[in-house]
Order: structure tokens, then C-alpha cells, then sequence
């Protein structure tokens, strides 16, 4: 996909460190949204985030960033885009509202639009009362929010967050995943979001950039990458006086044409329509007087996408 | 309630206003880097060592003023009250302390607690972000090199023990202000040069306190003990700078074998070496995130 309006463009992106080549000849393009660029650690997520901001250079390859080359005009980009990196950058020591307000600054803010945008950051992300803390004392949820608020404190038009839900437990992940998705809705401040959760990229991304080994696996809306393959889950049960009626199940939908795969006595039934599936499955089973443990819906994840790419 | 009260519902939006661009963040991070090393809105621990150097630098102007206002400067001379040239060779175990504290601060803790990515993440670029750690640098150090001797020059002149004419005024000033910002590069130059070698502050701290005054114990061995050239002297980094401060003064200094060109030379060469280290381990340090 390289047509449309695009956040961020990448072609034929190669990055070579010595001997290992941590990205591959990338054609990339991020379309406005919240885009989940996902792999598991050292796929080349960070190194990609790392060119794209301008802190590393690639070794081949042209990158465009809101429509402009950061090889020469940087400095105007990355006053347009927040950046919460992995790391725990935090200064101990300072107020939350201090960190903020230094990094609205640093990023062109004058000083006392830094200072209000600060306060009302923090309080967009739930720090509004303990704003005046110093960071040290914060908790990790309540750090990666602080970080979150630097990246957006400013008004961005693109903020790239490194693993924001690191460290989080699960009702902290769930409120920073409802974050990022508001700072989009609500903000019109497109995303870059790097995980290697594939399941909350599927909670809360448009669109999804996947790498595998510095190589793109995957690349669209995450729509089409996924929704429209759901499936039904069959578990029958083996039948001395029918050995054969797993097979003959798996068979008749296969003759069907739906897509079935069997492990054991599980039959998967890919498809576009979870009820249909489920009906042809039932219909199947009674045909061959088949027996069924469990019948349940399966929905294709980004984790399917993996393991058939990679 | 008047009927002018109104309630400003801010919330979080978008902002169309002017930006600063790379000026603004050179003079954010100058600032913050400034107000990190004195303490200032840190916990009270980091506010010790600042304020023992300051102290150190400042009390004895401070006495001095007070003698000179308490007693006639005919009657106290010159045997009492230093010149301003000696002043700041007077005060030299604070400045030297100083270097140890503020360059490491400055430039270590960016580098150890990831701040240096997020920082090249904005505007800034790593040639600009040095600019405003230079910047940070050497408007530190210029409260211990510079501020006690205007000090000096402000209270004399109140008390009528200053220069004798506003010529004379103004000429001495230039030299103030010309004497400090000159040691204020040389011993930023150095210590930043050092500091940038290393991930720890102590370390740093430590490397740059011994480079200038293991360069100073090392080049009085050879010329004093092993008769080697005076020449040697220009190696000396703890000296040098404070030999300039006494040649801008107009006076012949500790080694007045030397040529005042020789000592220029030599502390632009130390000046400009220190920032090319620094430059260089900046260009090549791998900062991805």
C-alpha cells in the first residue's frame, strides 16, 4: 500500500549493523490512525522508531515523515512529533509538571503555553492531582502516563510510543490503551504504537505494520488483515463403533468449500460468517453421527498472522 | 460571585501558536541543565555541593569587601586585599571543584538515564544539544569565575576604593568579564571532554579533577625537579588558564618566561581540543532510544 494520504513513508529501508541486517529492504506506508508496528523483541521495531525520529541514520532507503525528508528538515518534524521511548527516562527527582512542562519547551513551546499545556496533559491522562510529585515517588502505571503526557503536551501531529503498556497490569494496560485510542479520536494526534502484545495492537490500532527479523511480514488495516477470516473451533469425540467419523466430518465441510484444518480431534473452520460456519458445522456432525464435545467461535488474531508468515 | 467571574474550562487542545524551533530548545535545555546542577528545584541534597563551591568562591570576596570597607585601603594595601588577577587564582580550589560537579551533571546524566534520546527526539540535533550543554557549562562555572570579582569591582566602587576614572572603570570590567568567560571555555572545554568519556558521574568527576590537577603535578615534576623546559608549563591545565587570567590583566603572571602569545596559544589549543573530543564521542555514540 503506497497511495494515500501517509503519516510516515518508508522505501526500501535497509539497516545493517556490521554482519546482522536488522531491517530489510522495508516498504512501508502508515496512514493516519493508530498504527501498531508489531514483532517480537529485536524484529527492528525500535531501530525503525530510531530512524524514523532521525536519531540513527539507515543504511539504504528513503524515509518521509508528515510529508518531509528528516534529513533535512529534522528539526521541523520532530517539533511535530512526541516521542515516549521504552526506557524509563523519568528524572527521580522532578515534579511530573516540571518534566512536562521542560519537554513542551524544548519543543517550541513559549514558556508559559509549556507550563498551561503541562498541567492540562497531565490531567488528560489522569495525573491532574498528583502533577505536582516528584517522579520518583509515582508508581510504574502512573510513570508511563507521565510519559505519555510529555509526547502529547506539546500538540503533536504524530506521537510514537515504545511499548507504553510495559510493566502495566491489566487494568492500568486497559486505561492506557483507552488513552491512546482517545488521543486520536478525540485529538486527531496520529500514532505510532510499537508493541510485541499483538492483542492489545488488535484492541486499539486501524492498521498494523507487523515485522519478523528486520522483514515485513505484514502491512494494512487491520480489518483486512484479520476480519475477515473468523471461524468456528469443533472438538468431536473419537467413537469406537465410527472410527471414521472425524474424518468424514472434516471431509463433508471441506467438500463444502470452507477452509478446515484438524489437530486430533479438533476440526478448525475458517471463514467469513461465524454463524454459517457453525451451522454447516452442526449440520456435518449430525450427517455422520459424530459427536461433539465443544463448538466454539474462533476469531483469526494477529498471532494466526504470525504464525503463517513467519 | 461578581457578574465578570467566569470558569475557564482549559482541558487539553490544540495549539496553533508560534513555536520556538531550535533557539528555544537550546535556551530550554541551557536553563534546565543550569538549574539541575545548583539544585534548584531538586531535593535539598543536590543544593550541598553547589552552594559549599559558591560559598567557597564567594566568602572571600565577601571578606575582603568587608575589610576594605572597614579599614582604609592605604592602611590594609595590597599586601591584604589581592588584585582581581590573583583573586581568581585565589579562589582556584573551588573552580576546580566546580568543574568536578557541573560538566558530569550536565553532560553524564543525560547519557546514563536515557534523557539524551528523548532530547534528540525534539528539534534538537546532537551538534545544538552540545551547544546548550556548553551553553549550560560555562554559565555555571561563570558564577565562581566571573561573579566574585564584579563582586569586588561593584563593592569597591561603593566604597570608593575602585578604579579611578569611568575609563578605567570600564577597561577593568572588560577584563572581568574577559578573564572569566576565557577560564569559564578553557575548564568547560576540558571537563566536558572528560566527562564525555564515561556513563558515571563519579567517574567523570573524579577524571576531571585529575586531569587538571594530575597535568599540573606532572609538569612541575619535570620542569622543577627534573629541570626539564619551561615550555612544558603550557601543558599544564590548572595553570595555564589562570596564567591567562593574570596576561589579560596586564601582568607578567607565575611564568613570565613565557610568551603571552605562547599562553593563548596554548589555552585555545587546550579549549579547542577538549571540544573536539567531545564533539567526536558525540558524533559516534549510538543513541537509539
Amino acid at each position: 500500500m503506497m497511495q494515500g494520504v501517509t503519516v510516515i513513508t518508508v522505501r526500501g529501508l535497509t539497516m545493517q549493523f556490521g554482519a546482522q541486517r536488522a531491517l530489510d529492504n522495508l516498504d512501508i506506508a502508515i496512514p493516519p490512525g493508530v498504527t501498531g508496528l508489531v514483532g517480537a523483541n529485536g524484529a527492528g521495531k525500535t531501530t525503525l522508531m530510531s530512524i524514523v525520529l532521525g536519531l540513527r541514520e539507515a543504511t539504504s532507503g528513503t524515509v518521509e515523515v508528515l510529508g518531509m525528508d528528516p534529513k533535512s528538515l529534522g528539526s521541523r518534524i520532530r517539533a511535530r512529533v512526541g516521542y515516549a521511548p521504552e526506557r524509563n527516562v523519568l528524572p527521580e527527582d522532578m515534579k511530573a509538571v516540571d518534566f512536562v512542562r521542560h519537554l513542551s519547551e524544548v519543543r517550541g513551546l513559549p514558556r508559559d503555553e509549556a507550563r498551561n499545556r503541562a498541567s492540562d496533559s497531565l490531567w488528560l491522562v489522569g495525573l491532574g492531582e498528583e502533577r505536582f510529585r516528584a517522579i520518583g515517588t509515582m508508581s510504574t502505571g502512573q510513570r508511563q502516563r507521565v510519559k505519555l503526557a510529555q509526547a502529547i503536551a506539546a500538540d503533536p501531529k504524530l506521537v510514537l510510543l515504545d511499548e507504553p503498556t510495559d510493566g502495566l497490569d491489566p487494568m492500568q494496560r486497559d486505561q492506557m490503551l483507552a488513552l491512546i485510542r482517545q488521543i486520536n479520536d478525540e485529538f486527531g494526534i496520529d500514532v505510532l504504537l510499537s508493541s510485541h502484545l499483538l492483542e492489545e495492537v488488535e484492541r486499539v490500532c486501524d492498521h498494523v505494520v507487523a515485522l519478523d527479523a528486520g522483514r515485513l511480514v505484514a502491512d494494512g488495516p487491520l480489518a483486512d488483515l484479520i476480519g475477515g477470516n473468523e471461524g468456528v473451533e469443533l472438538e468431536l469425540v473419537d467413537i469406537a463403533d465410527r472410527p471414521h467419523s472425524i474424518d468424514d466430518v472434516a471431509s463433508s465441510l471441506a467438500a463444502s468449500g470452507l477452509d478446515v484444518t484438524r489437530d486430533g480431534a479438533v476440526l478448525t473452520v475458517v471463514g467469513p460468517d461465524t454463524d454459517v460456519l457453525a451451522d454447516a458445522a452442526r449440520d456435518a456432525v449430525a450427517e455422520h453421527g459424530a459427536r461433539i464435545r465443544r463448538l466454539s467461535s474462533r476469531k483469526r488474531t494477529l498471532e494466526d498472522l504470525f504464525m503463517e508468515q513467519s | 460571585m461578581s457578574d465578570e467571574a467566569i470558569i475557564l474550562d482549559r482541558g487539553y487542545r490544540s495549539y496553533e501558536g508560534h513555536r520556538s524551533g531550535v533557539g528555544g530548545a537550546i535556551r530550554s535545555v541551557t536553563w534546565h541543565s543550569i538549574r539541575n546542577v545548583l539544585g534548584i528545584g531538586r531535593l535539598a541534597r543536590h543544593k550541598v555541593f553547589p552552594a559549599v563551591s559558591v560559598i567557597i568562591a564567594y566568602l572571600p570576596a565577601l571578606i575582603f569587601v568587608g575589610i576594605a570597607a572597614l579599614f582604609p585601603v592605604d592602611l590594609v594595601g595590597e599586601d591584604v586585599l589581592p588584585s582581581y588577577a590573583d583573586y581568581v587564582g585565589f579562589i582556584g580550589i573551588a573552580i576546580v571543584l566546580f568543574c568536578g560537579l557541573v560538566a558530569p551533571e550536565v553532560l553524564v546524566r543525560d547519557r546514563r538515564d536515557g534523557m539524551l534520546g528523548l532530547y534528540l527526539s525534539t528539534p534538537l540535533q546532537r551538534d545544538t544539544y552540545l551547544v546548550a550543554k556548553v551553553a549550560a557549562v560555562m554559565g555555571t562555572l561563570m558564577i565562581v569565575t566571573l561573579g566574585p570579582p564584579l563582586l569586588l569591582l561593584i563593592a569597591y566602587t561603593f566604597e570608593g576604593s575602585g578604579p579611578g576614572g569611568i575609563a578605567d572603570w570600564l577597561v577593568l570590567f572588560l577584563r572581568i568579564v574577559a578573564s572569566g568567560v576565557a577560564i569559564s571555555a578553557i575548564f568547560a572545554a576540558v571537563s566536558l571532554a572528560a566527562s564525555s568519556l564515561t556513563d558515571r558521574r563519579a567517574f567523570a568527576s573524579v577524571g576531571v579533577i585529575l586531569v587538571l590537577l594530575g597535568s599540573s603535578a606532572v609538569v612541575s615534576s619535570l620542569v622543577e625537579a627534573a629541570e626539564m623546559s619551561t615550555n612544558l608549563r603550557l601543558f599544564d591545565l590548572l595553570a595555564m588558564p589562570f596564567e591567562l587570567v593574570q596576561r589579560i590583566y596586564g601582568e607578567p603572571g607565575d611564568f613570565p618566561e613565557i610568551e603571552t602569545t605562547w599562553v593563548v596559544g596554548a589555552n585555545v589549543g587546550w579549549t579547542l581540543f577538549g571540544a573536539s573530543v567531545m564533539w567526536l564521542r558525540y558524533r559516534r555514540l549510538a543513541v537509539s532510544r
